[in-house]
Parts: C-alpha cells; structure tokens; sequence
C-alpha cells in the first residue's frame, strides 16, 4: 500500500479546520460561524475583506477550505478562485449567496468553485464543507499512490535494463575464455587418452563435459538476454516461410530421428522476424528431441481465434506429466537429466519470454507418454498499437 | 609449389595460435608458421626491421582485429596502402561477428573475413580450410630469392 | 531476377567452363542463386545497376564475382578495376578466375584489390574440384560483407550450437 508520509491524512480530524472567510458583512459572518458550530466543527476562522488582505492572510497560514460570499461590493467572491490557483493552492472553495440562478451556479462551479450554499440554507454548509474536504483528501491519497506506482514501475523497468545487460555483457564476455577450456580440453582428451592414468581420463572427461555445457549455457544466456522489447524490429511475418527456415536448419536433426514435420497454411502475424522463427525452432526442435520409441511426427497448425491467432506445434513424442506443465517454462528447469536428453532448459522460457512480450500466451496440453501440444497465441497482423500490443 | 610457404599469425591468444600451430601440423613439410602478438611486431615483420630484420615475407597474414598497441584494423589499412605489401593476401581470423567489424576489415582491403569458431573441431578445420585454399588453390604473387 | 539475396555473379565467356561451373555448384549444393553475365559491360552494368539492370540496388550485391579476365567488350582487368575504385561496390569479394598464366596479371589483380585469384586447371576433374573449392571458401567459409537488413539471419545461424 501507499507509503503515508503526509500526518494529516492519516489522523483526519475534520472538525479542526482552518477556515478563511471572504465577506464583509459582519452579521453574515457570525451566521456562518454559527453554522459551523452547530455543525460541530471546531475551527479557526479570519475574516477577509479584499483580495489585499486574502492575499495576506494565505500568507500567514494555507486554510483548509474558504468560504466566499458571491456579491462583495468591492471584489467577486469568485475571483478568490484565481488568487488559490496564482498561489498553487488546492483548496476547495464554497461560495455562499443571496440568490443565484442555477445557471450562475453551475458557471461557477464549472469555472472551479467546489459548491454553493444559499444564506437562508446554512444548515447544509457543514455537510458540503465536510464532503469538500472528504474529496480533497481522497484525491491527495490517490495521487500519492501514483506517484508511488510510477517510481515503482521506473525503478522495475531500470532494474530489468540492467539485468538483462548484465546477463549479455556476462554471457558475451564470457565467451572466449570458455572457448579456450572447451578446446584446450578436448585436445589434452585426445591426445593424451589412455597415455596417461585411468583417473586422467576421467578427470579430463569431466572437465570438458563441463566446459561444453557452459558454452553452451552460455549461448542460451546470451539469447535469453536478447529477447527485450521487440517494439522497433516488430512488422509483418510470414509463418510459413519461419518455419521453412527453421525445417532447413533442423534438416540433420530431421534425418537422424526420421522425424517428420507438417504444417498447415500459417498465417501472417505481427511480430519479430527472428523472434518467431526462434520460437519455432525451439518447439519444433522440442519435438524432435523429446521423441519415444517411433519416429517422431510433428504438426504445426494455426486457427482464428478473434483477434489472435492460435498456433499448435503437436507431438507424438514422450509427454509432459500434466503437473509439471508450468514448470518447464522456467529458466533452467528441466524434467530429464542429461544423459536422457541433451539440453539446458532455457529453450522454453525464451518462446515464453518472447510471446508474452508480444502480447499472447503460451501454454501445453500435457499428457504423460502421449505425446505434447504446445499452444501460443499471437496478435494477428495488423498492431492494434504501435510496436506489439502490451498486456 | 617446391618452396615452403610462409603464414604469419598476427594474434595476441598464445593459446590460439597453439590450436592454429596444431591445425596446421600436418602440412609442416611445405608451410612454416611464424606469429607475432601485436600489431606493432606485425608491421615491423612485414617491414623487415628491427629483430625482424632476417625475417622472409609471408605468403599469407591471418590477422586477428583485437591486438594490444596496434589493433588488426591499423595494421590492415597499412599494409593494404603499401604499394610493395598490398598484394600479400591477408585474411582477417576473429572471434566477432560483429556487421560493422566485418564490413570495416573489407573497406580496409581485407581479402576475406572468417569468423573463429567455438567449438575445437570447427577450429581446426577452419584454420586447415584457410590454408588448402591460399596455399593449395589459390595463386600467389611469386616472391624473389 | 529480383534484387533478392544473390550469392554468385559469374563473369564468364565460355559456355563449357560456365556450364560446369554451374553444374559443380548446383550439385555441390554450395550457391542456391547463381548469375551468369557474358562479357564485360553486362559485368558492369549488374554491378552498377545500369542498363539492363536498373531495378538491382546497392543494397544487395553478390556474396561473391567470379571474374574472367579475358572477356569481350570490356576485359575482367578494367572490370575489377571499376568494381574496386568504387566505394558502393569495392567490398564486394572478387576472385579472378582466369586460365591466364601470366605473373602480371596476377600481380596486376592483387594491387588492383582482387580478393584472390585462381588459375583455371585445364584438367577437367581439376576444374570441378577447383570450383567447389572456391564455392565451399567463398560461401560457406568467408564472411562477406553484409547489408542491414540482412543481419537477422546471420544471427540466426550464429546462435545455434
């Protein structure tokens, strides 16, 4: 909730209230102090005549609320408004009067006034003055909480500009000396297996296992951190041709599993380019990857749904247990170990990244050894606002 | 070719010039590689001076772009405005695949630009493709003595 | 021929030597798009998007030019010459590949900033290898230099393990 920093708010005393009262009769003056007490208010009140002596008296103390008579000889009750909004002051103003005609009222209160209350109805001035400051305060309350809110949400959106730099300059940086392990690595293996002991083989072996995995890690990382907001580089993508690309890049992967890929006609969508091929080959890939017994048979469909487009990538690979259908959208998380399936686990939490920063959703039919549907959604091709529509 | 060839290495990774020494092992019957680990010692290489003074002129230059006191970039627009060095082939070797590195090193007179691989085996048959190709099927300006 | 990503211009005369470089090629699966230009001007013209070739742009050139030197109209020398001095076109790598023997005219080509350059085996097994050789270095091996809009697919294939 709302950090309260400001006192008066949270201990609202309404019946203390610093009132600055524009009239220069003496007799309607005590009237309204009369009112006021009646209404059980208990106040402090000055009396001001012309707009000199307001002037002064908002010098000495900001009142709470001011209480204009309409028709003053010398100065319009009204123009006590503009001196408030010269001086910056949010305080509500009530305008007390003989007679006015309900289009003169309403003017008046068009033009700022908070409320007005006729000389012969002063009975009501409690209640409208109770309700003026009621209103003010709600309002007082609800810009702090904005104000609390945005500096949240910058400090939110510069914290995940840092990491996500962070997590690029890392995995960049990273890069070359672990290119130097994984080489170097994998030359003493093969030079000098079985030269030296068993134990040495051993240890190279899993020195450089590790070292593979970090590169490859490392590249996820690197990808993952790429997927920021896709507002400049989002327009017009063809689906078909995305995953024709990606059939080309999978093509050796395709042959060793005997794994076979349609698709429907896809649609066009608004996104970006690489970003979706991206997620295509990361479910396709899955799919190929997470095989059973029998080659794998893949599908790739898209249908209408409004104003998106729902795609499905179906599997008759291995499943996903249903309970773990959220779970493996997670950065890093994996169902198998290594040996099982090869893998770091980040391949879905990027498709993850990328569609939700597009505006749609991702999901899996889960269904333990029966084969997987993953589903996503996607605005179709025209933006609805610039750049990808924010949820 | 009866003559050995010369490559000049330009790279300030010892551990990278190791793994292209290694790629290259095979063929140390007609080739011998010489390295240098800044740009500075490369031009002096070329230039014959200094403690490279004895030194032949290579038949190839595998330059890397990021090299302490003379970077890659210096030492190719150098040597690519030298009217006796420019015609000796040189070939940019490096880890970035950055667009502006790649089009930089072709203004420069690069001759080509090939991207270091990660993986060990990618190395190695790179480095052994760059040298079929310049050394086997390409020709070469013949040098004098 | 729309001005789509082209990977080879091939600056050739003779039929024969075009047909089997185009053959090596294809087969070897090394260059899906393939030009072939006759003599030098036409050369000239596809490069500077003259003539015959007003709708390619500098924006899309060739990945590589396979350059003749003996050509009619305009020889492969004042071609390369042309292609080298321009500062729209001078990044573009040209490989001669010519049957000349002569040293100045490989020395000429080097100075005149040809990326590299190969003597033509009149061996016809020799020739195949020979074009594959430079397919498989050229395209698959070299970077070339590349335009804007084209960098999404290079990332693409660079962020596969």
């Amino acid at each position: 909730m709302t950090d309260i920093k400001d006192a008066s708010l949270l201990t609202p005393e309404p019946n203390k209230i610093r009132v600055l009262h524009v009239e220069d009769n003496e007799m309607d003056a005590e009237l309204v102090a009369q009112a006021l007490r009646k209404g059980g208010f208990s106040f402090s009140v000055a009396v001001v005549q012309t707009e000199a002596e307001f002037e002064q008296q908002l010098r000495l103390q900001s009142p709470d609320v001011v209480i204009a008579d309409y028709n003053l000889p010398q100065w319009k009750g009204m123009e006590a408004l503009d001196v408030l909004r010269r001086a910056g002051l949010d305080v509500p103003l009530i305008l007390v009067s003989g007679a006015l005609g309900d289009i003169t009222a309403v003017e008046c209160i068009k033009r700022g006034a908070t409320d007005y209350v006729l000389k012969d109805g002063l009975a009501r001035l409690p209640e409208s003055i109770r309700r003026a400051l009621d209103e003010r305060r709600q309002l007082r309350l609800r810009r702090l909480a904005e104000e609390d809110l945005a500096r949240k949400n910058e400090e939110l959106a510069r914290s995940n500009a840092d990491l996500e730099q962070f997590a690029y300059v890392a995995s960049h940086d990273l890069q070359e000396p672990l290119r130097m392990v994984a080489a170097y690595t994998q030359l003493l293996a093969e030079r000098y297996q079985g030269r030296l002991d068993a134990d040495a083989d051993k240890f190279i072996g899993y020195a450089r296992e590790g070292a593979l995995r970090m590169q490859a890690l490392v590249l996820d990382l690197l990808a993952f951190s790429r997927v920021g907001r896709c507002g400049a580089t989002c327009g017009r993508v063809d689906c078909n041709a995305a995953v024709e690309e990606v059939l080309l890049s999978l093509g050796p992967a395709m042959q060793a599993s005997g794994a076979v890929v349609t698709h429907a006609a896809l649609p066009v969508v608004w996104a970006d380019r690489s970003q979706m091929t991206q997620v295509f080959q990361n479910l396709i890939g899955n799919a190929i990857k997470f095989h059973g017994k029998e080659p794998p048979a893949i599908s790739v469909q898209a249908e209408k749904a409004g104003e998106q487009w729902m795609f499905s990538v179906s599997d008759n690979g291995i499943g996903i247990a249903p309970e773990y259908a959220e779970n493996i959208f997670v950065v890093f998380q994996r169902l198998h170990t290594r040996t099982e399936y090869p893998g770091n686990g980040i391949g879905l939490a990027v498709c993850k990244k990328i569609i939700e920063h597009c505006g749609g959703k991702i999901w899996v039919d889960a269904q333990a050894g029966h084969g997987s549907i993953f589903k996503f959604t996607l605005p179709a091709a025209a933006p609805i606002q610039e750049g990808c529509a924010r949820s | 070719m009866k003559q050995v060839l010369i490559i000049l290495l330009v790279d300030d990774n010892p551990a990278d010039v190791d793994l292209a020494r290694v790629a290259l092992q095979k063929n140390l019957n007609r080739i011998r590689v010489e390295s240098v680990g800044d740009g500075e010692a490369a031009l002096a290489f070329l230039n014959h001076s200094g403690i490279h003074a004895e030194k032949p002129r290579p038949d190839l230059v595998i330059l890397d772009l990021n090299l302490p006191k003379k970077d890659g970039r210096a030492v190719l627009a150098e040597v690519k405005t030298d009217t006796d060095l420019r015609t000796i082939p040189i070939v940019v070797f490096s880890t970035s695949r950055s667009m502006s590195d790649i089009g930089r090193s072709y203004e420069l007179g690069a001759n080509c630009y090939v991207s270091k691989p990660g993986n060990l085996n990618d190395y190695l048959s790179t480095v052994q493709s760059i040298e079929r190709f310049w050394l086997g099927s390409a020709s070469l300006p013949r040098k004098e003595t | 021929m729309s001005s789509e990503e082209l990977d080879i211009l091939l600056v050739e005369d003779s039929p024969e030597d075009v047909d089997l470089a185009l053959h090596t090629l294809e087969r070897e699966k090394l260059a899906n798009h393939i030009f072939v230009v006759r003599d030098g001007a036409e050369a000239l013209d596809f490069i500077f998007c003259h003539g015959a070739f007003t709708h390619r742009s500098f924006e899309h050139p060739p990945k590589l030019v396979l350059l003749d030197l003996k050509l009619p109209k305009v020889d492969g020398m004042e071609v390369l010459k042309r292609i080298k001095s321009d500062p729209r076109t001078k990044t573009i790598p040209v490989v001669i590949m010519t049957s000349s023997k002569e040293e100045r005219d490989l020395v000429a080509s080097y100075n005149l900033g040809a990326n590299s350059y190969i003597q033509k085996p009149v061996d016809f097994d020799q020739f195949r290898e020979t074009v594959k050789t430079v397919g498989l270095y050229w395209l698959v091996i070299n970077q070339p230099p590349v335009m804007e809009d084209q960098q999404h697919l290079a990332g693409l294939a660079h962020d596969r393990h």
